[in-house]
């Protein structure tokens, strides 16, 4: 088979694991070799669906001994198959990285055979690519859960980023729909990855030139809409990676339906909405101070789909407002809806040699669209309501505007069915392009 | 109304700086040759560049304001938006006044001038560092034409010299008409012309990576997913030109 036809199945094959991101390494070139790590990441273009192409994103073959019926790439489907050799990807690699059309390689693969042949399949790629050709560039690859650890420690050696992806996050689920899985062959690689991580760190503080382990840390991904968890229990498990694991992100993925399996949801469109809310409520997981329970509980599982997660906190929350802005504290003032950490760090900066009225903020480019409801200036609240959370939270719902609406469907699916019905249609707040163009 | 004009590098603008702080009437522009505009208000005043001049401008800046403050002034610069000579001029003036902390004011308008400035160009700087496209030159080098909106080209260079080290390289800015060459030791920045890089040749297997791109390109996109106005906000229009990927 012609290396076109290869890299047209295998990157088609790839796409639904949507991590894309190619920051938090610092690796840097070495006397005549090619390439270095960008600790912030670069996105070196963006596709038809507007998610960032950063790594070269391929599987090394996409022949595979599993049934998940959740995969595109399950052996039961009939769907053409192919494999590259491991040459074949380090050339592809290299002339696409001197060309700047890529960051790195993020390399993945089916299991073919068994785990350890992959795994070791996989490292004999990662190894050409940094011993023989000197290639500094990013590498993400693919821990194959099942593998052997030395295998695993073989390969975090040599790459910026590992993952393991959970895809399913409940053992009944995975039970369901991946029999040939278990939540111990997937956990084992992640917390085996973690502690090296760990003890990478630990003997670099100790000697410089220790060798790194997984630099950039280790993420995973999590399927939404494919089986019936609740926000809540995604994101209980999410911050129990946070905290548990280490872990560097995890990323939501809304299921595009690719089987039609009856054990599967029939979704009209992927659950993109849910997906987004997800990806808010991560972000206020990781830096804006807030964990899983402040935002969701056991009565209200899932996000509103009108309101982001943190007017809803906030609204909840009401007595905690309206906040000074010249008086709060930080951690005060990222709590304000509408208000992130650019624009905490610009507030604290002014206010220390003025005092700032409505005027000032909207001059340091704060958006106050939420914002406004939820501070004083001076002493002085500015909202187009007056300070009461039943009228804020319909201003704020009004103000979801047909523009927003992404594209006209009806809301008969499985699972949104329960908090779509009042809606007309499904909505997509404009600032959707955060959370999957995968920054930072 | 008295216009200070300067030849339009750095050393000029810093220049210019410093004639207007030691002269009794104070310029109420300062503006690069290209940008200038006679009329009959004016009063054109040509400044010729002088590098020890400059060089005093830039250690005052760094002592007494401070040297991320220099950083600030070097980007604003870079910057080919109308009247970032002034914008300078003034934010220069109040820090003198106000020293280190001048960049708290964030609230002046001299000062936020100069913050949107250098936030432009940082992200253009940063943009180009994925949207430049190196073609293959008969094997010898590699060549990338761009045409950014703000006077990247020395900022990215840098970058590309760390990353590909041990290659020859061009990055040629066509709307500017100027070039940096790399030769695996040091780099310079040239004057080259539109019509001096038209007949660059390319090789046979530079058409086989370049499609394999494009089919890649193609194909990670998920089609249920399909979003083209965010595809255009993250990668404006103005930059298609030169990405091999979607002309």
């Amino acid at each position: 088979m012609e290396i076109q036809e290869k890299l047209k199945i295998l990157s088609a094959a790839a796409k639904y694991d949507v991590s894309c991101s190619s920051s938090g390494s610092k690796r840097k070139n070495t006397q005549g070799g090619l390439g270095n790590a960008s600790e912030s990441g670069i996105c070196h273009s963006f596709a038809a669906d507007g998610r960032c192409i950063s790594l070269l994103k391929i599987l090394l073959t996409n022949y595979c001994c599993y049934d998940c019926a959740y995969c595109v790439n399950r052996f039961t489907n009939d769907l053409p198959r192919a494999m590259f050799t491991p040459d074949e990807i380090v050339s592809l690699t290299i002339n696409f990285y001197k060309r700047n059309y890529i960051e790195g390689l993020f390399l993945s693969s089916a299991v073919y055979k068994n785990p350890n042949y992959t795994m070791e399949l996989l490292i004999e790629v990662v190894s050409k690519l940094r011993e023989k050709e000197n290639f500094n560039g990013y590498i993400h690859l693919k821990a194959i859960p099942g593998a052997d650890s030395a295998l695993i420690k073989k390969a975090g050696q040599l790459v910026d980023r590992m993952s393991v992806n959970i895809e399913l996050p409940s053992s009944s689920s995975l039970k369901l729909l991946a029999p040939q899985k278990t939540k111990e062959t997937i956990l084992k690689p992640m917390s085996f990855i973690g502690s090296q991580i760990n003890a990478s760190k630990y003997e670099k503080r100790i000697y410089r030139n220790a060798p790194s382990f997984v630099p950039a840390g280790q993420s995973s991904q999590l399927i939404i809409g494919a089986t019936p968890e609740s926000d809540f229990q995604i994101l209980r498990l999410s911050e129990k990676l946070y905290k548990g694991f280490g872990l560097k992100r995890v990323y939501y993925s809304a299921y595009v339906p690719v089987s039609n399996n009856p054990k599967l949801p029939a979704l009209n469109s992927p659950p993109l909405l849910r997906e987004h809310r997800l990806y808010q409520a991560d972000w206020l997981l990781r830096f804006y101070g807030f964990s899983s329970e402040d935002l969701l509980n056991e009565n209200n599982p899932n996000f509103d789909t009108h309101l982001d997660p943190k007017t809803d906190w906030a609204l909840r929350n009401i007595d905690k407002f309206p906040i000074e802005i010249n008086k709060a504290s930080t951690r005060e003032l990222i709590k304000i809806p509408g208000i992130g950490v650019r624009s905490v760090r610009k507030i604290a900066s002014a206010r220390r040699v003025h005092s700032l009225d409505f005027d000032d903020l909207k001059k340091l480019g704060v958006v106050l669209k939420r914002a406004q409801y939820f501070i004083t200036c001076k002493g002085r609240y500015y909202g187009s309501v007056s300070f009461n959370d039943q009228l804020i939270k319909e201003t704020l719902k009004n103000n979801v505007n047909s523009k927003f609406i992404y594209n006209s469907r009806p809301s008969n699916n499985y699972e949104q069915l329960s908090f779509l019905t009042s809606a007309p249609a499904s909505y997509i707040p404009s600032d959707t392009f955060t959370s999957i163009s995968g920054e930072l | 109304m008295i216009i200070y004009i300067y030849d339009g590098s750095f050393e000029g603008l810093l220049t210019s700086i410093y004639d207007a702080y030691y002269s009794k009437e104070k310029p109420e522009e300062i503006v690069k040759n290209e940008e200038y505009v006679p009329s009959l208000i004016t009063n054109p005043v040509y400044i010729s560049s002088d590098y020890t001049k400059a060089s005093k401008v830039s250690n005052a800046i760094k002592e007494k304001i401070s040297p991320t403050s220099l950083n600030y002034i070097y980007y604003a610069y870079l910057s080919d938006i109308k009247g970032n000579g002034t914008a300078i001029y003034n934010y220069v003036k109040l820090g003198f006044r106000l020293g280190k902390d001048v960049d708290l004011h964030l609230i002046e308008n001299s000062v936020l001038k100069i913050h949107q400035l250098v936030k432009k160009v940082t992200f253009e700087y940063h943009r180009f560092l994925g949207f430049v496209r190196f073609k293959n030159v008969k094997n010898k080098f590699l060549y990338a034409p761009i045409e950014p909106d703000h006077n990247i080209l020395s900022l990215i260079t840098e970058h590309f010299i760390q990353r590909l080290s041990n290659e020859y390289f061009i990055i040629h800015d066509l709307k500017r008409d100027i070039a940096t060459i790399y030769n695996k030791r040091e780099w310079v920045i040239y004057k080259l012309s539109k019509e001096e890089s038209a007949n660059l040749h390319y090789s046979q297997e530079e058409v086989f990576y370049e499609d394999l791109w494009k089919d890649y390109f193609e194909s990670i996109a998920i089609n249920d997913r399909l979003n083209p106005k965010l595809q255009k906000r993250m990668m404006p229009q103005r930059y298609w030109k030169y990405l091999t990927e979607i002309q």
